[in-house]
């Protein structure tokens, strides 16, 4: 009996039935996605970082290094497992010369390292230990992608030829938000190349327990061993390798979820159609006796039954999908030895989801107990007439034509019906705005001020070289002369030790100079301005456990001096643990300099580069715009990608669900539009009348969702960018788009679902639909 | 005076294959400007099918229907509308209002449809109208609180806001009680006296008795007509045709 009536109720509307079991199955396909992505990038990162053995705590350090010292320190050290120094033999981008050209508009520092022996090793595509050969070199697997190197040609290193043998995986330093690039060499080659670059030192840490890190960083600082460079450590490594796939895996999250509300929004409406349409017919069946929930069970089924088949298509199609989306994941990082958990993670999801929509139709059905008998058969329709829309009146109303009034007043009595609608409209303009603000805010200029850096020009850095402080001011020197500059600023940077909250030492890395040139964006408070003001980036409050106000006692030109912590900022790089200061000490060695330039006509940067590139082979010159580009391009232009995609996918359900309501709504008003064209209602009126109704409700739902973006999406962008390490930011809204070409799309085809959705409207024949 | 409507061999079926056949049989019926004429017949005959033609409400497969002088299936569905609105009214047996709007906004509803220049004078007539039937009071009450006789009245009012040339009525009082029968039927002939012709339904012998020709239609054809004349409404006048066409419907078979 039950299965009959499902058949006849699924026959009947056939559309309906096929597009909720859809957006069913997209639904179960994306969460199932996401689950297996994310059990596969956390177990591929794991696997690789294991079988790298990546360091627990890495100091790198330019200058002289006293192996003794160290190596006396690690013996009275418990916590320590294995220890290694690796050299790093950086090289001017110019110096690798491939086919297609060489890597000296390369962001990146670029340095030569060989195989280490006990860990921290380079691995090949199927995670092994690669040894180099004599003339054969490998390249960092980014370089393969991005098609700079080919496998098998040839790369002049500093005017030696070598063969690229094959990419490499480097577990520490493979992310583009890392500022370095391993390249492999044999240690034959290495030395003989040495002569044409600095050495920087990697002094290596594995602990026995990665739980005694922190207090490892204290020891090692309180030893005032080498420290002239950033400190990296295991977890911001995990973090660096798993945040282009895990941005990825939070925007499919976010589109997952948008899709379920409209899989409920889909079913919530065509539920409370048919309870319209069943009104008398349920009221008729409680009259003679019969339960109510004999009739819910036959919806209960009918949705079961929506349920089971579009979870089974989507966990199914997810199948498919994942292998593509999968593909990046294992190729910078491999396989992951969890991975056959995926699919029963996936799976729980799914279930998750079939168990949600029964739930939801057990609730809306909920309403069937409450239509009462008597009603039900004297109206045969529910006779909750709402006060406000009573109000509404035709006669009352001389400006509205009487077809948009008819509309209007439609959508307000049947509100419930038409919320359904407004609710799938919300979510789409959410979906097709947030993601270009998102876009358009991390591709704006200003982004970057959120990231630690100014907003520059140019940028000149000086490190691992002798002299820092005299090259540095022979630049300042230049520029100064220089007409085309408008502005510069010299930021010196030193490693201090400061007090945390619980008494350690804590060596932070501070930029010192004038801060207030090229601001950044603070999350909190404001750049440093006096000798006795700190800001901080949000890794370092952390570790120190200070907030804004607070003082921090920092040791400057040998004695401890309170500082007062000014702002806090958000910044990833050198290890994402920094300081900003505008108090001098002459005392502490510098680790390396930075100039932030601005030119008075930007068109010139690429010019100016190369000029001073030339000038100052010992500096390395980088535009930002280049720098942002190389960076964060790539994410960058996914983003873009991924909103554009959204934007299609969002437009495509607008038309959908427009298109499926308005047969519904037409199906339901049969005997309403023969009564209207009885009375001398034109098709057109009667066109006219369901336009004026999906265009009120798209204008409300336009306006929500514009909002909500602007709201809630600039909270939920933030979560996402927040793994960037910027830890506040503002929406950078194009108008254009947001206000004028999203609503304009979006109208458009609403109004085209609308037009087509409305076609049988003219078929309605009165004679059938009004025969006594 | 001239003709309002001139049907001519009008033929409609229905049903597809060997189920087909004709409901309508070749009926040809000419209507005068400003007369009543009531169309019988037992049910499923194809009464309703013939108002439905005559008033170009659905199309025909054969023959033609000339209405004020335009042939209907000239017509596009728009203009069909505009007629309809403009020269027509309808009355059926359940009242096809408007859930969503309330009685003064169902009466006024077609008028508006053209435009809210007069929209004070289209107000001013719908209530005079409403005082005429006797259902002022139910001005801003719902659909659904209002009484079948007076969902009639409601249906009676928005007909004649348009001050239709002709009245169609598919048993109008089919669904009423006796008492409010009488009262509708009477408010029906009043809007004939006014000059309104009349074409309507019926089952009820003395709805038909105020009419000035019955048309008896049988399966598809009109097997005959009744010419009664113009009707004084005086008692013994009334009590003369009634005798007079139960006599003749009673020769029909009926
Ligand atoms: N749309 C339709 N499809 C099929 N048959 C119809 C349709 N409309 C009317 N009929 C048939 O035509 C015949 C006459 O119907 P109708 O004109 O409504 O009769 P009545 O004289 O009772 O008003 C009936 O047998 C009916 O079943
Ligand atoms: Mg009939």
């Amino acid at each position: 009996m039950v299965f009959r009536a499902v058949r006849n109720d699924v026959l009947r509307s056939k559309a309906i039935t096929l597009i909720t079991t859809l957006f069913v199955a997209a639904a179960t396909m994306l969460v199932a996605l996401a689950a297996v992505l994310v059990v596969n990038l956390a177990g591929a990162i794991d696997t690789m970082m294991t079988r790298a053995k990546t360091p627990h705590f890495m100091q790198m350090h330019a200058g002289d290094l006293d192996r003794a010292r160290l190596a006396a320190f690690v013996r009275q050290n418990e916590d320590v497992a294995e220890f290694q120094v690796l050299e790093f033999l950086n090289l001017d981008g110019s110096q690798f010369v491939f086919g297609g050209g060489s890597l000296a508009g390369s962001v990146q520092d670029n340095g030569l390292s060989v195989q280490s022996e006990r860990f921290d090793f380079l691995l090949d595509l199927d995670g092994n230990v690669i040894h180099a050969a004599d003339g054969h070199i490998y390249v960092p697997i980014t370089y393969v992608q991005d098609g700079t190197a080919r496998v098998g040609d040839t790369v002049s290193v500093a005017g030696m030829p070598m063969a690229i043998a094959g990419p490499l995986r480097d577990s520490q330093m493979q992310p583009l938000l890392s500022s370095s690039k391993r390249f492999l060499v044999s240690s034959n080659d290495f030395a003989a190349l040495e002569r044409f670059g600095s050495v920087e030192y990697l002094i290596e840490f594995r602990l026995h327990d990665l739980a005694a890190l922190g207090a490892f960083g204290t020891a090692y600082v309180a030893a005032g061993l080498e420290a002239n460079g950033p400190t990296i450590t295991y977890p911001f490594f995990r973090v660096i390798n798993g945040l282009s796939d895990g941005l990825m895996i939070a925007v499919i999250l976010l589109i997952s979820v948008l899709v379920i509300a409209i899989a409920f929004s889909c079913i919530r409406f065509t539920l409370l159609a048919k309870i319209e349409d069943d009104y008398r017919e349920i009221g008729v069946m409680k009259a003679i006796g019969m339960r109510v929930s004999d009739i819910k069970r036959i919806y209960l089924a009918k949705y079961a039954a929506i349920a089971a088949v579009g979870s089974l298509v989507g966990y199914g199609l997810s199948f498919f999908l994942q292998e593509p989306l999968l593909a990046n994941i294992r190729l910078y990082m491999g396989e992951s030895e969890g991975a056959s958990l995926a699919p029963v993670l996936g799976l729980i999801g799914v279930v998750l989801v079939f168990l949600a929509i029964s739930a939801f139709v057990h609730a809306a059905l909920g309403r069937f107990h409450r239509i009462p008998a008597a009603e039900a058969i004297r109206f045969g329709a529910s006779q909750e007439a709402p006060s406000a829309s009573r109000r509404f009146r035709l006669s009352a109303n001389h400006r509205l034509g009487a077809n948009t009034f008819l509309g209007l007043k439609d959508v307000l009595v049947r509100r419930k019906l038409f919320s359904t609608m407004l609710v799938v409209l919300v979510l789409t303009a959410f979906i097709i705005i947030m993601p270009r603000s998102l876009h358009n805010t991390i591709a704006s200029k200003s982004f970057i001020t959120y990231m630690g850096v100014g907003d520059i020009d140019l940028r000149i850095d000086v490190q691992q070289t002798d002299g820092i402080s005299a090259k540095t001011a022979e630049i300042a020197a230049s520029l100064e002369r220089d007409g085309a500059v408008s502005r510069f600023v010299v930021l010196t940077t030193k490693a201090l030790e400061a007090l945390s909250s619980d008494g350690s030492k804590v060596r932070i890395v501070v930029e010192l100079g004038d801060h207030s040139v090229f601001p950044l964006t603070y999350s909190a408070g404001r750049a440093p301005t006096t000798d006795h003001d700190i800001a901080l980036s949000a890794l370092s409050a952390a570790e120190l456990g200070k907030k804004v106000g607070d003082v921090v006692p920092v040791m400057v030109e040998g004695q401890a001096r309170d500082l007062t912590v000014s702002g806090i900022y958000s910044d990833v790089t050198n290890g994402g643990k920094t300081a900003k200061a505008a108090l001098a000490d002459d005392g502490a060695d510098t680790m390396w300099s930075a100039v932030g330039v601005e030119l008075s006509d930007a068109t010139l940067v690429g010019e100016k580069a190369r000029e001073y590139a030339s000038r100052f082979s010992f500096a390395k010159v980088s535009s930002m715009d280049d720098f942002v580009a190389q960076t964060y391009g790539p994410t960058i232009s996914a983003v873009g990608t991924a909103s554009f995609a959204s934007t299609g996918v969002a437009l495509i359900i607008t038309a959908l669900i427009t298109l499926l309501f308005m047969r519904m709504l037409i199906a339901k008003d049969r005997t309403t539009i023969a009564v209207l064209k009885s009375i001398g209602f034109t098709n057109a009126d009667i066109k006219t009348q369901y336009v004026v109704r999906s265009v009120s409700v798209l204008a409300l739902g336009v306006l929500l969702g514009t909002v909500l973006a602007n709201t809630l999406g600039e909270s939920l962008a933030g979560a996402v960018i927040a793994m960037f390490g910027a830890t506040s930011f503002a929406f950078v809204v194009n108008p254009l788009e947001a206000y004028l070409i999203a609503p304009a799309l979006m109208a458009l085809s609403v109004l085209l679902a609308s037009v087509f959705g409305t076609l049988d409207a003219g078929k309605i024949q009165v004679s059938e639909s009004i025969r006594e | 005076m001239g003709k309002i409507i001139v049907a001519d061999n009008i033929v409609k079926s229905f049903g597809v294959g060997r189920e087909r056949r004709n409901v309508l049989d070749g009926v040809s019926v000419d209507i005068d400007e400003g007369e009543f004429v009531a169309i019988m017949g037992p049910s499923g005959s194809g009464k309703t099918t013939l108002l439905f033609a005559l008033s170009g409400m659905d199309t025909v497969d054969a023959g033609s229907v000339v209405f004020d002088g335009v042939e209907l299936s000239r017509l596009s569905d728009d203009a069909l509308a505009d007629v309809r609105r403009r020269k027509m009214g309808f009355v059926f047996q359940q009242p096809t209002l408007l859930r969503n709007l309330n009685v003064l906004d169902n009466i006024i509803l077609p008028s508006v449809r053209d435009g809210r220049k007069d929209a004070g004078r289209i107000s001013e007539k719908a209530r005079a109208l409403m005082k005429m039937t006797g259902i002022e009071e139910l001005e801003t009450r719902g659909v659904s609180q209002a009484s079948g006789g007076q969902l009639q009245r409601v249906g009676i009012c928005r007909a004649l806001m348009g001050d239709p040339k002709v009245i169609f009525g598919d048993e109008p009082t089919g669904a009423l009680n006796s008492t409010s029968a009488n009262e509708i039927m009477a408010l029906l002939a009043d809007v004939h006296h006014t000059g309104t012709t009349m074409v309507l339904v019926t089952h009820d012998v003395r709805v038909a008795t105020k009419a000035e020709r019955v048309l008896f239609i049988f399966d598809g054809k009109i097997a005959g007509a009744h010419v009664a004349g113009r009707c004084d409404a005086s008692r013994e006048d009334l009590r003369a045709r009634e005798g007079a066409l139960v006599g003749w419907l009673t020769e029909k078979g009926f």
